[in-house]
């Protein structure tokens, strides 16, 4: 696949993903805000199959699933980072918002475009043809992702007693 | 088995097996709540499941304390859609006004020690504070839960955080975890559990174990639980109230101890743009301030409240600062009125709001303005947390913050006081 990636720092909160001042709102509303206090605008760069390369515990903060759930509805369909924040890590899971962990720092420009691929867990950079590998998350969770999220997993696990 | 946890041992009574931290399980909660952020969502995913009343069968609430008195028609609107899909589908809900949803509950008993409790919020970890094990969710999560009953957890690895000495005056619950948050950073104890006892927690009250308990949100922790001592299990039985309290085994594993010694501990303090920025007040007196905020889940109590008003009665703010004070609860506002606190914090020129969670996550009720700066005993400063980009918050304890107003700068009330 390709698309292109979104470079941020450590300890991306989910305030600056999802603002208070308009979490009461639809996600379509929201997303116009995600990310404005730290990346003005990021709304309107984004396209589907675009990525996100972050560093340490990204999500942390607050249990809004309006955090994962703007990113995946502007299209983002791989977050790779350092580490994820513990809810943040559900929450995307979820809804079936695919997150990848990486161990080391990658050199890559914010918005350049980038080849990748979930399956061989692999992202490219074209320029320097730089090829780094990156984990996915545990049997369970993944089979959550792949099945599209929690709903659509439970209800071909369980019926309800 | 023998060696657990309180973690381990709330997750092996609700999963129905003997299990370690490390473990997957489906475990299932006494006690499910989601407010009015977050609800919508979960009612969407409810929707989506066509659930026609919960598989759950322990209590589950409604409750809407995040943008209440409605700020706008949509936020008035989520409250409607809330009670209506609880009315038709055997779900109570939290009459409005009654209260920020972690401080009511505990109030009116109906998180009790030993309780397994999942929140549609991430300071719901404010459980831990009577010995309860809080986890905070999203709201698909707390949707899959109401519909099936349960949900998968990994079982926690915990640490240990053991306080000794004596708070002294003009320090509190908030300085502990505070001190404890610039130790561990925001993501120190991601994935995992506190657990903290001690000579010092064991002196505490409760309302200073609530701050403690609230911010372990901020080291990433999943549960942040105070083992259920003597005064716990004196504040139920004074009240004819059971418990069923859980306390670890003395040959509990632990990943990592903390030693906090309260004797040392002075007024701590949270810079922008992260609670883990944390400094002595006196590193940062003199920060001029344009706002003063009291009050969220975790310290909008009765004590805050006392604490506060006893360092406002007979002064006046400083006249370049507005100062808003929320009591948590309906019933914290009344005994605030009854012991005159209200009074005092009117009388020296401050507003005082509703109980609702306001402006600490920067939903209404107190928004900072372009480059305005605040100090707040609230538990997040992130940028924009309460407003603008440009904003700036610091958290600290009830007694710097009103001590802060009177001058109009921030200062360390063990000096100015």
């Amino acid at each position: 696949m390709r698309g292109r990636v979104f470079v941020f720092g450590d300890y991306v909160d989910t305030d600056v993903m999802a603002p208070g001042g308009v979490l009461h709102l639809d996600i379509d509303s929201i997303k116009e805000h995600a990310m404005e206090a730290i990346k003005p605008g990021f709304f309107k760069q984004v396209r589907s199959g675009d990525l996100i390369l972050a560093g340490k515990s990204f999500g942390i903060g607050s249990s809004r699933e309006q955090a994962p759930a703007v990113l995946k509805s502007m299209g983002i369909s791989l977050i790779l980072a350092k580490s994820f924040a513990r809810i943040f890590f559900r929450n995307a899971i979820n809804i079936g918002l695919q997150i990848g962990i990486v161990g080391e720092n990658l050199n890559f420009t914010d918005g350049q475009e980038v080849t990748y691929s979930i399956e061989d867990r692999y992202i490219i950079d074209p320029k320097t043809n730089e090829k780094y590998t990156f984990k996915l998350p545990e049997k369970l969770p993944m089979e959550i992702i792949s099945r599209g999220g929690i709903i659509n997993y439970m209800a071909g696990e369980f019926r309800r007693s | 088995m023998k060696g657990k946890t309180i973690s381990e041992k709330v997750l092996s009574r609700a999963s129905g097996r003997d299990v370690k931290a490390g473990e997957f399980v489906w475990a299932t909660p006494d006690l499910i709540y989601i407010h009015d952020i977050t609800g919508p969502l979960a009612i969407s995913a409810l929707k989506r499941m066509s659930m026609e009343k919960p598989g759950f069968k322990g209590k589950i609430f409604f409750i809407f304390d995040h943008v209440f008195p409605p700020k706008d028609v949509q936020s008035a609107h989520n409250i409607l859609s809330m009670k209506q899909y609880a009315d038709d589908h055997n779900i109570s809900y939290v009459k409005e006004g009654e209260g920020i949803e972690h401080t009511l509950f505990i109030e009116n008993d109906t998180i009790l020690p030993g309780m397994f409790v999942v929140g549609g919020d991430s300071h719901t970890v404010t459980a831990g504070s009577v010995g309860a094990m809080g986890i905070g969710l999203g709201s698909t999560d707390i949707a899959v839960t109401i519909h099936y009953g349960k949900n998968w957890f990994l079982v926690p690895e915990s640490i240990r955080v053991d306080v000794r000495g004596i708070l002294r005056r003009f320090v509190t619950g908030k300085d502990i975890i505070l001190e404890l948050i610039g130790k561990l950073g925001i993501d120190g104890a991601n994935y995992l559990s506190l657990e903290f006892s001690g000579g010092g927690m064991e002196k505490l009250e409760i309302d200073d174990r609530l701050a403690v308990s609230n911010m372990t949100a901020e080291t990433g922790a999943k549960a942040g639980i105070i083992v259920p001592d003597e005064k716990i299990r004196r504040h139920y039985t004074t009240r004819g109230i059971d418990i069923n309290p859980v306390i670890p085994d003395d040959d509990a594993k632990y990943v990592d101890e903390f030693f906090i010694d309260l004797d040392d501990l002075g007024p701590k303090i949270a810079a922008p743009f992260s609670p883990q920025n944390v400094k002595s007040v006196s590193d940062v007196e003199g920060v001029k301030i344009d706002q003063v905020y009291i009050g969220n889940c975790a310290n909008g109590t009765l004590s805050d409240l006392r604490q506060a008003a006893g360092v406002l009665k007979n002064r006046q703010i400083n006249e370049n600062v507005k100062m808003i004070v929320i009591p948590a609860t309906r019933r914290i506002y009344r005994e605030a009125l009854d012991e005159g606190l209200i009074k005092i914090f009117i009388d020296a020129g401050a507003t005082v709001g509703p109980p609702t969670c306001g402006a600490c996550g920067g939903n209404h009720m107190g928004i900072l303005g372009k480059d305005e700066v605040a100090i707040s005993n609230t538990n997040r400063n992130y940028r924009g947390r309460m407003g603008d980009p440009t904003s700036k918050l610091y958290l600290a304890n009830s007694y710097v913050a009103a001590a802060s107003a009177l001058e109009g700068y921030i200062v360390n009330p063990e000096e100015s006081l």
